[in-house]
């Protein structure tokens, strides 16, 4: 510490250090915060089954279900300082016919659930990305951002089957997932069990219902 | 004159301080960064504004440089006492040493 540069390598290389710990200190603080997801509802409103073509020039024929669906949920807990966004996502999921335990599972609808601190990242209109601003201002959490209340929502994704059949399939059901991207820490996903003072995902399952047969072309 | 102003300039960048004042700055520059990223992490974690900790340990930490690296007098209270130089014994030690 004898002259000027050897204070500023000595103090930068502790500063390293403390960032290091603040950081780290900042993960655990998640651990003892506690976390109560639950969905209320989770409902598909219209399924249609339809035949399509994954590209343009495939000559592969191929069915693809398109499900609406609505729902309802409480991820307030999970929007706590640390918390940078949320991803949620609703997959349909049905066993595969003749084989034991095999699920098929595909993701329908997602979206980015962002913390008032994580905002400007969001890639939004300016338009969009002002109100999504003004929705939280002077606030460094926003845990309303966690109420999720969607009516009739048409998927982002239509889903299909390695074989191409989909139609009349049984026992399918909705499931809606999380996962938390906080800024420092580990990022964690709906749990089924109870981890410490996280408490596990209530409800986010619809019940089981049939996918419709192929929708036959109206054309005469 | 143009070389005692630029031996000046040269002692100011090289900014060195006596012994006293190298335990101080040591002291300091730990104790203020650990101090900062103790109150960022309170601040934090009471207001849940993550924003808010990492700006406090980012001022934190320029503050603590701004205290630490620049010489400043209260580094330089203690100048080591060198003994008289003898003309006569430092030609003796030069002739010792070039053995």
């Amino acid at each position: 510490m004898f002259n000027s540069l050897n204070r500023i390598q000595n103090t930068f290389g502790f500063f390293t250090t403390v960032a290091f710990v603040l950081a780290s200190f900042i993960a655990l603080s998640d651990f003892v915060t506690p976390r109560a997801p639950s969905a209320g509802t989770i409902v598909p409103e219209s399924v249609q089954v339809v035949k399509g073509r994954p590209h343009y020039y495939s000559s592969k024929k191929e069915e693809y279900a398109i499900v609406k669906f609505s729902l309802d949920a409480s991820l307030e807990s999970l929007f706590t300082w640390n918390t940078k966004q949320v991803f949620v996502y609703v997959t349909v999921e049905w066993p595969e016919p003749g084989a034991d335990n095999v699920t098929n599972s595909a993701v329908i609808w997602d979206q980015i659930i962002t913390s008032p601190s994580a905002d400007h990242l969001s890639n939004l209109s300016p338009v969009a990305l002002r109100k999504l601003k003004r929705s939280a201002e002077g606030k460094s959490i926003d845990p309303s951002r966690g109420k999720l209340k969607i009516k009739n929502q048409k998927p982002k994704y239509q889903i299909t089957h390695p074989t191409g059949k989909l139609a009349e399939a049984e026992d399918v059901r909705l499931r809606l997932h999380y996962s938390v991207q906080p800024w420092f820490g580990i990022l964690t996903f709906d749990q089924e069990s109870d981890i410490g003072l996280w408490k596990a995902f209530k409800g986010g399952v619809s019940e089981l219902f049939k996918l419709p047969a192929l929708k036959k072309k109206t054309t005469t | 004159m143009a070389q005692d102003a630029l031996d000046k300039l040269r002692d100011l960048a090289d900014g060195q301080i006596d012994f006293e004042g190298q335990k101080l700055a040591e002291l300091l520059s730990t104790l203020l960064l650990s101090v900062f990223a103790v109150l960022s992490f309170m601040v934090g974690f009471t207001l849940q504004d993550i924003k808010l900790a990492v700006y406090i340990g980012l001022v934190g930490t320029c503050l603590t440089f701004l205290v630490v690296v620049p010489p400043w007098p209260f580094f330089t209270r203690h100048p080591i006492k060198w003994l008289d130089a003898y003309a006569s014994r430092s030609l003796v030690a030069i002739e010792t040493t070039t053995e």
